[in-house]
Parts: structure tokens; C-alpha cells; sequence
């Protein structure tokens, strides 16, 4: 009967593909199964029931379930880099050749030698964090945290990074339906036909949900055959979309729903280009959730052992997957639906030794099922389970008689069903319990979303249907798509009939609640006893829930046990809160594409290949990659490169790309207004064809940002920004225009993109430039002064813009043309200046520049300073208002006293400064009192031939000549430096207007 | 969260960013009291629970400025509005409508 | 001096091209690209004028009009929109639009900012989908439809070119090779060569 090797496999039975036997092994053992097994009816078929330890006591632990709610049997799936953890046996998709690990043991899972913590276990009881390892304190680090490293804990990460790809996606739709079971498949076919835009999320592999695990009859048709009748008919339906093997996650704002398809976990190798997984984000106008209802099991003693299992999984690996967990089998139910599973069990060839009904009264369906299936019917409860490593028999107490112990190799288990409602609770909602029901079901639920079927209740499969078609349809019709309600195929419903049973207190052995946290029923009462009676705090101090399966399996448990001892109502009692993700979610599926070096976006300067040609070494500033230097054969280190970059463009010219600078075109009649509002200084003075040097402010007085602006046209600005600050710039001129003063008849659009912009300085600026220059263009120091602007043609017909600008204090110009020529333009600008001996300078040069000239930067510009702090603070005129000035006033922040700009240098000129190093009084203590400032920027600059910096001492402009320390206790040092004006090169400005 | 912007219609809160309270009015310059009607403008928040008009700017979208009335506990949004037709009706009622 | 002329290059000059049967990602060079906003007050005068010269009407919406002289003006944003121009090497349609609509619109030329992509096939809109959040099916956004946006973290303008039911994509510029390595790597899924 059974198949080879397979001594657990039911012969013609299940959804399993017989004709493609899989090979897979497990702890190195080689076993088989078929395709459209999960790993754990594999390792059933096989006769394994053994999966793993637990997290604290290392004990022996098999399969109880058969979905996502799996607390046991987590194995360690594939390996090297591949690895991972934890993966639940019951969900993993057998394929050929797939390897999985047992986890939490050591040296085998046979002979687990730190098994000896269930001996040590009043050690670990509740709270023992906190109890057991207090004192003295230095153990803790160097003995107590190691050795609990050691013993706890689930499987080991892979220590190399996830070779594996993964993608986010986007979807839309009309009407979510969350479970494909029988009232989701329901719910899909009413919404569907309308036309309506549907998606069908399941996280298992197949469309059917119960319907695939119990036998039942729709209108004749077998619950398999109706649900291959349905599915072909959604296949139809263009604009219904099924995920399968897709976890609804979370339940976000305004329809939003996050979810994970495991688009490649059941294969060996994800398909060529196909992400392993895909997160999704879903936006649904209305949302059914059809997540159907969990099993919990009943706290008896050694309820953990191999072989107890919930009794719908029973079923399901029976039925599904054509394989029988056990051959003599002790039911022990609170309710009908329990009891159903001996039928199967009879069916399958299997023994049912009893059936014990914690009920006071076992119901007559109970009765009958008994006689049917030859079981003994035993009113009375499972005290504990027997074996070391797997059921051997169970001990009972009939409720009229004295103690039982009955041999078996599988004691199915049902306390009862708990509806999921997480996904209905994720925003804040609350469940609410049902006494008859003995369950949490739906309460508030969020706008546009309805529970249906056993996630709402309502366990009877003929109400899983026609809640389905009528919430199906309304969804749809509420959508504007108007919807019938389908017929519903007839079926005979069988009964549930609770009374909920939560633990057996004459449990002989440790009686788990939570699985896979090792969380006992002595737990919770002995936090009761110290005094954690809040269910919040019963959680903390416990970690009942608190593990990968979120409390599905113990927490109803939990707080039901925590009621009795505490003598309230589990109404009053209350229940934890529910949150984002449903089952756990891989990291790199939430990254997607964004690793490594696409994490963010790149974004290249027009003349980026051709400096990559000349071999430039790059630097990320934000989001851009700019040539940091450009280091010729020959030159040791980057000092040596950017010291000959500066020497030759101060001497000869150099070129820079400084495109990156952002760019904003502002148009418009009071365009001059606008920027005199928020510039500290006159904009509408500046006559056209000609640039200003402008600063703004933010509205609480501190700088936020500097740049020029040129002035093309009566009624045409042209900003630039600082690299790092452009998109904050236009924001906050979109906000000035848009909210403080929407009368202004002004537009602004970013042009950063559009323009290709280089800095050419040096003496030889103008002889190379002028090569380049479309006669009749008059480029003298006479026709185009510093600060003039013009728009021309370069290159035979380029259009064009160049201004003279200078960063570096040299004769300078900013070439600008469209992005598309940048890349010639650059090339040409060398060309024509090879004669010249011009050179391309990186922002390491221009940096050095801008310290020798005491230009400010962004480590001066640093949310912190003020106009006057650095030294700007004549530019604010007194003649307007600006953005700034009111509270730029402030006793505060116009205190003269304020650290300010300053020059300085070591007086060793050999000695090396460094940014960040605080200033002191010479002979002052090194106190936070004492700090007089600090050094914000420095350079080596090779005019001066020795390190320069930029920094801020309190009332800096007053003390040029004086000597104090720069110190830097971080890294070592404490230097002599003397205070100087913060310029070290060209004091007069002569050489940028010749 | 998602924002139905006037203009590009519905988009995840991705897209925006949030400045803050709407209900702030940019105080006089030349006021005498404005040093101190600056710091007001400046620093003092209430922390509103319940119903809040909000500036957001559509920063990934049109680029333009909006005024979002939110209930700060639910995330429920009553009325999304360009914030610049909210400034001009205002300065129209200020100014006695003209 | 200088006489011959400055070569332009595409900021995926390399690249390009890339087809196979699902997906066609097309690189477009050699159109132009003209930002248009209306001055204040002189929205419905800007209408008019646009109207009498190029027989369209703009759209107060994100939508494209679409002339018989094959520009299309985008609403990209209240009183804002792009002209999207079939430009030829002699003539500068910033200019031209420029010099027609002064004292109505602030122009400014966008043409160097933008890199256009056309994205199409059977598997356009699921290739899409990995990295734009709005909704592309053609009930949400049909044919001449506009939507500014990102995409996989870099901003973009989407829209719907009449008679086509291809997707038009403009990125910036110096996003285009990070813009080119996501919608690739989106589309490699189904079926793409990069060519």
C-alpha cells in the first residue's frame, strides 16, 4: 500500500504528483518525496518526526502544523551563502534536491547535550533575564551572555551577503481579497465577473484553502474539483490577478497593504533575471479578508512532543498530501470539528485508539463519529503525552474514572479555532471576543475593509460561501461596478459546537503555551504571582508571542490561562495588539533593487566618462560622483596631485566641472522681488548682464544657503545653489512664492540638468576661452568685467552662457552649454588649452582654493552660523525685509561675542592642522567651558607651503595675531596656532579683476 | 498614507514632505512686536491630537505646496487644498476682500 | 577659432537601444524639451495664444494636447507645462516659443535636462510597476494621460502618447545611467537584450 520507502504515504490519495518523484535530504539523509509536497509532509511520509530543539530547553520537537503558523519545525533551508534560518517546514515547497538542517542542536538532533537546560529549567523561567544573571555584575559580559548565546536561539544567518535578487512592485485594483480559501475563491468569483479590478493573495502554493485538506461535497463536486472549477473560471476574467505563494503582510493607511511572493523559493535556482522574492504594495479601493482561522492546541503535559499535532493538520496531511502522521492515534478535542479528524484517520488505514472529548457532555456527532471509527469514546482530557523523543502513549483522566494510559505514535489536538484577524487589527483595531464561539473575532475594522468567513466566525463552510458572493459583489458594486450576487453551490455543513478547554491542570510534565518561545503555563502564573497582571506586561515578561509566529499558536492561550488565574473575564482581560509583518519578511526584500551600490541613485557630471578616461579618481558629494582629483603617472599620493592642480591653475589655468552646482531659472515680472526677499542682500538693483554673490537665510536667522545669481534679462534670473543644498532651494522659493506670497508674479523651473557648466581660472583663462568664443563676442577685462554675464555661442554656433565668476581668486569664468555638449566642450576646453598648459581640477583643488581664499563652504554652512558669523554680516541690508532678518536680530544670535570666521595657521609651520580640533586659550584648561570655537575646515595649501584652515573663535574678527591651541584629544593632538584673517592669498582681490 | 493632490491626484505619502502647521500666519516685519511675534512664528507648536492643517509640499509630484487637513490620530484626511489658492483667499479676506 | 562643431552625446550614448519581444526600451535623442509657465493672471491669454498658433488646447490637468504639428504640451503642474517638439538641428522651438508667447509664459529650455525614454510591449506596464507607485492601467492612466512622479527613487515625467500604447518616461539627466540600470535590470525578466 505504501509507497517504497515512504512508509507514511497513503496510496491514492492527495494532491501530489506521483509520476515526479523529488529528491531531498535532511541533516545529511537522503529521502524522497513528490512534487506538491511541502518539506513537512516529505519528512512525515518518511517517518521523520524529529525536526528540531527549542529555543530554550533543547527540547525534541516535530511538526505540528501544516501552514504559516508553524512554531517547531524550523529548519535551516539550502546552504552557504543561500542559508537560511528558521524557515518553517510546513511552508516550504519541496524541490529537487532542496537540503534543509535541523537547527538548536548540538551534536545531534538525536543527542542534544544542552538538552540539559530542561533539567536546569527553574533557571529559566519567565523573566530569568532579568532574575537569574544579575549579579555580580562582571560576570555578565565575560560568562552569562556567552553561555546564553550559546544555548539560545534559533538557527545560524549566513555569514556571506544574500546572493539572492529581490524586487519591490506596485498593483492597484478595485477589490482585495486576502485568502483563497473557500470563502476568498467566494468573494473573487462574485467581484470578478463584475469587471472590476480584483487581486487574490494566498500564501500557500495552491487556490483552495480547507477546501484542499477535508473532504467535503459542493453540489456533488469535490471540494478539489470545485476549486479547478473556479480557478479556471478566474483565469478568464482579465482583470482578476491571483498571487499565489504571496503573504499578505501588513495593513497600512488608506488602503495600502504590503505583501511578499515567494517567487523562487520553490525551485533550486531562482528562473534567469527572476527575483527570489518580490515585495508587493498594494493600494485597494475596498479589501476582503478571507485569512480563515488557525487551530490552537490544549496545554497538557508535554504537549510538544513529537507527534502531538493539531488536528485540522491531521487532516490536511491526510487528504492533501496522501500522508498518514500516525498509525495509532488518540484524538483529544473540545469540539466536533476535532473529532472529524478520527474519520479520516479511519479512512487512511490508520488505528484511532480513542477519542478523548473535554466536554462535559461529548455531542451526539462525537458519538457517532466513535461508533463509525471504532475509536473508544472517552469523556475526560489528555493529562500528558508520553516518549522521550515522540509520542508513545498518552495519559488520560476520564472525567468518571481514574487515570488511563493508552499506547500511540500521534495524539491529534484541537482546542478550538482562533479567526485570523491580525490583518483586520493592524490599525489599531481591536477584536473583540466571542463567548460562543470561545474567540477573538473582527471588531472595528479599518474604512473599506470586510471580514468574511471563518477569519470573521462563521466556520460552517455554507456561510464561507455566501459570505463570499455577497461581499464579493458588494465590494465590486461599491467600486462602480455593479455586481449579482452568484449562486452558491449547496453543501452539508457539520457542527463546531465549543467548550474551550485552555490547559489541563493535572499536566504531570512542562505544559507549553508557546512553542516556540519554550513559554510554559508556569510562566504566566508566575508572573502573575510577581506581579505583571497586565496582558502587555504578561507579554514582555514572558515572551509569550513574542516569536516569529507572532503568538498565532499560544496567544489566545495565554491570555485565556492568564484570565482564569486572575479571576476575570478574558473580555477583561484583553488581548496584545497585532502588528506589521503577518509571518517574517526577509531584509532584502524590503531593499529590492536598492543594494550595494544602487541603494540610491548615481548621478553623473556631464564630463564623467571623459574624466574617468583620464583615470580621476571620484567622490560621492550626495548623490553625485565627482572627480575628486586627477592623478598623473609619477605623483606618490593625492597631496602631491592636488598640490600640482592648484600650483598650475593659480600659475597657468585649470578646468572644473561644476555642473553640480544647483540651477534655477526665475522668471517673471517680479522675479527681482521675489529674490529680494529671500536674498540678504538687493537683487533688484543688479543691473543686467551682470551676477551677485547672494546669501539667504533661513526664517529663524541662520544661513541656509549661498550662490550667485545672474541677472539675463529685466525679467530673467539665473540661481545657482550650492551642490548639496539644490533641491532644498527650490523648495523653499516654492514655498515663498507659493504660501508667504502668492501676489508675485514669478515662476521658477531647475535647470541643474539642462546646463553643462565649467569653471575655467587662472591667468590664462581668458587666452584659453577666448579660442573658444564665437566672434564677435569681446571677452577683454575691458567689454566683460568681473561679475559680467552674457549669453553667446561657443564652438561654431553653440548656445551658450558664460559668466565671470571666480571661486579660486583667480581671473575665472563658468562656461555654461547644453548637457548634451558637455562632454565635447570639456574635451575641447583642454584641447584648446593644452597650449596654455591648462589642467582639469577636481574638488579637492577647488576645495583648497576656496580655504586659501576664505570662501565659506558647507562646513561653515552648517545650519548653525550666522550672516555675520561668517564674516557676511555687511551684506544684509537695511533697506528691505528678507526671510531671516527679524530673528537674525536676536540678542543670540547678533551677540558679538559669537564664534566667527577666522584664518588660521600653525605656528610650527611644519605642523599639520585638522578640521574638527577645538580651540582653547593657549595656557587654558581642555574644558567644555573653555572652548572658544572650533576648526571648520582645512588644507594644505601649496602657495602658502604649509596647512591653512578655516574656523570659528568666539569673537574671532578681534583677536587676528593671537596664538591658541587647536586641540583634538580624539586623535592626538594639540597644536600652536595663530589667528589671521581669514584670507591667505590675493588680501586685496586684484588678480580675479585683471 | 496617500495625499490627493489637487493637481496629480492620488499619491503615497512617499512623495511629499511635511512643513508643519498651516494655521501659522508669516507675522508683519515691520510690526513693532515682530521680534517676538517671530519667535512665536518660529517655535511654538501645538501638538495637535485630533483634526490639523498641515503644509505638505508634492516634492516628488507638481511641486506645489498644499494645505492637508489630517486627523493627527486616524491619518484621515478631510481636504487637500493648493496652498496657494489658500494663501490668496486669505490675503483677499485680510484685505476686506477686493 | 574653434571650427568644427561640438558633437552632442546622449547621456546613454552607449546604451540606447535594448528589445526583445515583451519589453522595447527605446532611448530618444533629437527632441526638444521647452518648460512653459504662465505668468500671473495670464493663464486663459497663454490658452488662447497657444490654441490660435498651434491649433491645441492646454490642459489645467495632467494631460497632453497633442498639435497636428506634432508637439505635445504636457500639464506638468498648475499653469505649467512641457512641450515636447520633433526638433530639427536648425531650429530652437525655446526660442521660437520664447519670442511667440512673451509676456504670457516664462520659457526656459529643458531639452539638455531630460533623457526620453519610450517604454513599450506586452510587458511594459509590469516592468514599470517594479519601480513607479502610481497605477498605469489604462483605466487610471489612458492614453494621453501625465503623471510626474519617481521612479525607483529617481523623479520622473510619465506620459501616454496619443495612438500608442506605449509609456514615454523623462528622467533627468544625470540620473539617466542609475534611471537605465533599474528599468533593465525591471525588464530583464521578460525577455529584454539589451542591445
Amino acid at each position: 500500500m505504501a509507497t517504497p520507502n515512504q512508509p507514511n504515504r497513503i496510496a491514492n490519495k492527495g494532491l501530489i504528483d506521483r509520476r515526479a518523484p523529488l529528491r531531498f535530504t535532511f541533516d545529511g539523509e537522503t529521502y524522497h518525496g513528490f512534487e506538491g509536497d511541502t518539506l513537512a509532509s516529505a519528512l512525515l511520509a518518511n517517518g521523520v518526526t524529529l525536526t528540531g530543539r527549542s529555543f530554550k530547553y533543547h527540547r525534541p520537537r516535530g511538526i505540528l502544523s501544516a501552514g504559516s503558523e508553524e512554531p517547531n519545525a524550523l529548519v535551516e533551508l539550502r546552504s552557504g551563502a543561500h542559508r537560511e534560518p528558521n524557515t518553517r517546514a510546513t511552508m516550504i515547497e519541496l524541490y529537487q534536491g532542496l537540503e534543509a538542517q535541523s537547527q538548536n542542536r548540538w551534536p545531534s538532533l538525536k543527542y542534544d547535550l544542552l538538552s540539559i537546560n530542561g533539567l536546569l529549567s527553574p533557571v529559566f523561567v519567565a523573566g530569568f533575564y532579568y532574575k537569574t544573571f544579575m549579579w555580580p555584575a562582571s560576570f555578565w559580559e565575560k560568562l552569562y551572555e556567552p553561555l546564553i548565546r550559546r544555548a539560545a536561539g534559533l538557527g545560524r544567518a549566513a555569514e556571506a551577503a544574500d546572493p539572492d535578487t529581490y524586487e519591490k512592485c506596485s498593483a492597484f485594483c478595485d477589490v482585495l481579497i486576502i485568502g483563497a480559501g473557500p470563502a476568498g475563491l467566494s468573494a473573487a468569483l462574485a467581484a470578478g465577473r463584475s469587471g472590476a479590478r480584483v487581486i487574490l493573495v494566498d500564501e500557500n502554493f495552491a487556490l483552495g484553502g480547507r477546501l484542499l485538506g477535508d473532504e467535503v461535497k459542493l453540489d456533488g463536486l469535490s471540494g478539489l474539483d470545485w476549486v479547478r472549477q473556479t480557478a479556471a473560471e478566474l483565469r478568464t476574467l482579465p482583470e482578476v490577478r491571483v498571487l499565489l505563494r504571496t503573504t499578505l503582510t501588513g495593513a497600512y493607511d488608506s488602503g495600502t497593504f504590503s505583501a511578499i511572493e515567494r517567487v523562487a523559493d520553490h525551485v533550486p535556482k531562482p528562473a534567469p533575471h527572476t527575483p527570489r522574492q518580490r515585495l508587493w504594495r498594494i493600494v485597494a479601493q475596498r479589501t476582503i479578508v478571507a485569512t480563515g482561522a488557525t487551530e490552537r492546541p490544549i496545554v497538557f503535559g508535554n504537549n510538544d512532543l513529537p507527534g502531538v499535532m493539531l488536528a485540522s493538520a491531521v487532516r490536511i496531511y491526510i487528504n492533501r498530501f496522501g500522508v498518514t502522521p500516525g498509525r495509532n492515534a488518540v484524538v483529544f478535542t473540545t469540539n466536533d470539528d476535532g473529532a472529524r479528524t478520527a474519520i479520516d484517520l479511519h479512512a487512511a488505514g490508520a488505528r484511532v485508539a480513542a477519542i478523548v472529548d473535554a466536554r462535559p457532555d461529548p455531542s451526539a456527532a462525537v458519538r457517532k463519529i466513535a461508533e463509525a471509527t471504532g475509536a473508544r469514546l472517552i469523556s475526560g482530557v489528555v493529562t500528558d503525552a508520553q516518549g522521550r523523543l515522540a509520542v508513545s502513549g498518552a495519559r488520560i483522566r476520564p472525567y468518571n474514572g481514574s487515570a488511563i494510559e493508552l499506547p500511540c505514535d500521534l495524539i491529534a489536538v484541537s482546542g478550538g479555532f482562533n479567526p485570523n484577524v491580525q490583518i483586520a487589527t493592524h490599525l489599531n483595531g481591536k477584536a473583540k471576543w466571542d463567548n460562543a464561539l470561545a474567540a477573538f473575532v473582527p471588531g472595528d475594522v479599518p474604512k473599506g475593509m470586510t471580514v468574511i468567513g471563518a477569519a470573521a466566525g462563521s466556520f460552517a463552510l455554507s456561510r464561507c460561501l455566501t459570505e463570499g458572493a455577497r461581499w464579493g459583489a458588494s465590494a465590486a458594486t461599491s467600486t462602480g461596478y455593479p455586481a449579482d450576487v452568484p449562486y452558491v453551490p449547496t453543501v452539508a455543513d457539520t457542527g463546531y459546537d465549543i467548550v474551550p478547554l485552555w490547559r489541563v491542570k493535572e499536566a504531570k510534565h512542562k505544559a507549553f503555551i508557546d512553542f516556540q518561545n519554550d513559554v510554559t503555563s508556569d510562566d504566566i502564573a508566575l508572573a502573575e504571582r510577581e506581579g505583571y497582571r497586565s496582558v502587555e506586561h504578561v507579554k514582555r515578561y514572558t515572551t509569550l508571542g513574542m516569536a516569529t509566529d507572532q503568538g498565532r499558536i499560544g496567544n489566545v492561550i495565554g491570555l485565556a490561562i492568564l484570565a482564569e488565574i486572575t479571576g476575570k473575564t478574558i473580555s477583561e482581560t484583553g488581548s496584545t495588539s497585532a502588528r506589521p509583518p503577518y509571518t517574517p519578511v526577509a531584509m532584502g526584500a524590503l531593499a529590492g533593487h536598492h543594494r550595494g551600490k544602487y541603494f540610491k541613485p548615481t548621478r553623473l557630471p556631464p564630463s564623467y566618462d571623459w574624466a574617468k578616461e583620464k583615470g580621476a579618481v571620484f567622490v560621492e558629494t550626495g548623490l553625485w560622483l565627482r572627480p575628486q582629483y586627477f592623478p598623473v603617472p609619477g605623483e606618490s599620493d593625492w597631496l602631491e596631485t592636488v598640490n600640482r592642480e592648484v600650483k598650475t591653475t593659480r600659475e597657468k589655468v585649470g578646468v572644473c566641472d561644476v555642473s553640480t552646482l544647483g540651477k534655477i531659472e526665475v522668471h517673471g515680472n517680479d522675479a527681482a522681488t521675489l529674490l529680494d526677499r529671500v536674498y540678504i542682500n538687493a537683487f533688484s538693483s543688479l543691473p543686467v548682464g551682470r551676477a551677485r554673490y547672494g546669501v539667504m537665510l533661513r526664517d529663524d536667522g541662520l544661513v541656509m544657503d549661498d550662490g550667485t545669481c545672474a541677472r539675463f534679462a529685466p525679467d530673467r534670473f539665473f540661481m545657482t545653489t550650492t551642490t548639496a543644498n539644490a533641491v532644498k532651494v527650490m523648495q523653499h522659493l516654492e514655498f515663498c512664492h507659493q504660501w508667504l506670497w502668492p501676489a508675485l508674479d514669478a515662476q521658477m523651473m531647475s535647470a541643474t540638468d539642462q546646463w553643462a557648466q565649467y569653471s575655467v581660472a587662472g591667468p590664462r583663462a581668458r587666452d584659453l576661452l577666448a579660442k573658444i568664443v564665437d566672434p564677435p563676442f569681446d571677452i577683454s577685462n575691458a567689454a566683460f568685467p568681473y561679475m559680467a554675464i552674457a549669453e553667446l555661442t561657443v564652438c561654431s554656433g553653440i548656445k551658450s552662457r558664460l559668466y565671470r565668476l571666480s571661486f579660486s581668486g583667480e581671473l575665472a569664468y563658468e562656461i555654461g552649454v547644453p548637457a548634451r555638449f558637455g562632454d565635447a566642450l570639456m574635451r575641447r576646453l583642454m584641447e584648446a588649452g593644452a597650449e596654455y598648459g591648462a589642467i582639469p581640477y577636481g574638488t579637492e583643488a577647488l576645495g583648497v582654493m576656496r580655504i586659501e581664499k576664505g570662501h565659506v563652504g558647507g562646513n561653515e554652512i552648517n545650519g548653525t552660523t550666522t550672516a555675520a558669523d561668517l564674516g557676511l554680516g555687511k551684506m544684509m541690508s537695511a533697506k528691505k525685509d528678507y526671510i531671516g532678518r527679524v530673528l537674525a536680530g536676536r540678542e543670540g544670535l547678533a551677540d558679538s561675542k559669537r564664534p566667527s570666521l577666522v584664518g588660521i595657521r600653525p605656528v610650527n609651520r611644519a605642523a599639520r592642522l585638522r578640521a574638527g580640533a577645538h580651540f582653547l586659550e593657549k595656557d587654558a584648561a581642555a574644558t567644555a567651558a573653555n572652548d572658544h570655537g572650533y576648526l571648520t575646515s582645512v588644507a594644505f595649501s601649496p602657495m602658502a607651503g604649509h596647512w591653512i584652515g578655516l574656523g570659528l573663535l568666539q569673537d574671532g574678527p578681534q583677536r587676528h595675531g593671537e596664538i591658541i591651541r587647536a586641540y583634538d584629544p580624539v586623535r592626538g593632538g594639540d597644536t600652536l596656532v595663530e589667528v589671521v584673517a581669514p584670507c591667505f592669498i590675493d588680501t586685496e582681490g586684484v588678480r580675479l579683476r585683471v | 498614507m496617500r495625499i490627493n493632490c489637487p493637481f496629480c491626484g492620488e499619491r503615497s505619502l512617499d512623495e511629499f514632505v511635511i512643513q508643519g502647521d498651516a494655521s501659522l500666519t508669516r507675522p508683519d516685519p515691520a510690526a513693532p512686536d515682530a521680534a517676538a511675534a517671530f519667535y512665536t512664528y518660529g517655535y511654538e507648536r501645538a501638538n495637535v491630537a485630533g483634526a490639523h492643517k498641515e503644509l505638505w509640499y508634492h516634492s516628488a509630484g507638481c511641486h506645489a505646496w498644499l494645505v492637508v487637513s489630517r486627523d493627527t490620530r486616524s491619518h484621515e484626511i478631510a481636504s487637500v487644498t493648493l496652498a496657494k489658492n489658500v494663501a490668496l483667499a486669505r490675503a483677499k479676506a485680510s484685505t476686506g476682500g477686493v | 577659432m574653434s571650427n568644427t562643431k561640438l558633437e552632442p552625446r546622449s547621456a546613454l550614448d552607449s546604451a540606447k537601444s535594448a528589445s526583445r519581444s515583451h519589453v522595447e526600451i527605446k532611448v530618444l535623442d533629437g527632441i526638444s524639451v521647452v518648460w512653459i509657465a504662465a505668468r500671473k493672471g495670464q493663464t486663459a491669454a497663454l490658452v488662447a495664444r497657444v490654441n490660435e498658433l498651434y491649433g491645441v488646447s492646454l490642459t489645467l490637468n495632467p494631460r497632453l494636447a497633442s498639435s497636428t504639428g506634432g508637439i505635445e504640451f504636457l500639464g506638468i503642474a498648475p499653469d505649467q507645462w512641457l512641450a515636447i517638439a520633433p526638433a530639427k538641428d536648425s531650429h530652437d522651438p525655446a526660442s521660437k516659443l520664447a519670442g511667440q508667447l512673451q509676456g504670457l509664459a516664462s520659457i526656459a529650455d529643458q531639452t539638455d535636462a531630460r533623457t526620453l525614454i519610450r517604454v513599450s510591449g506586452a510587458k511594459a506596464r509590469d516592468t514599470l510597476s517594479k519601480g513607479l507607485a502610481i497605477d498605469l492601467h489604462p483605466r487610471a492612466l489612458p492614453e494621453g494621460a501625465v503623471a510626474v512622479t519617481h521612479a525607483a527613487h529617481i523623479g520622473v515625467i510619465l506620459w501616454r502618447p496619443i495612438g500608442s500604447d506605449s509609456f514615454m518616461l523623462a528622467c533627468s539627466r544625470s540620473y539617466s545611467d542609475s534611471f537605465w540600470h533599474w528599468l533593465t535590470e525591471a525588464a530583464a525578466e521578460h525577455g529584454l537584450a539589451v542591445s
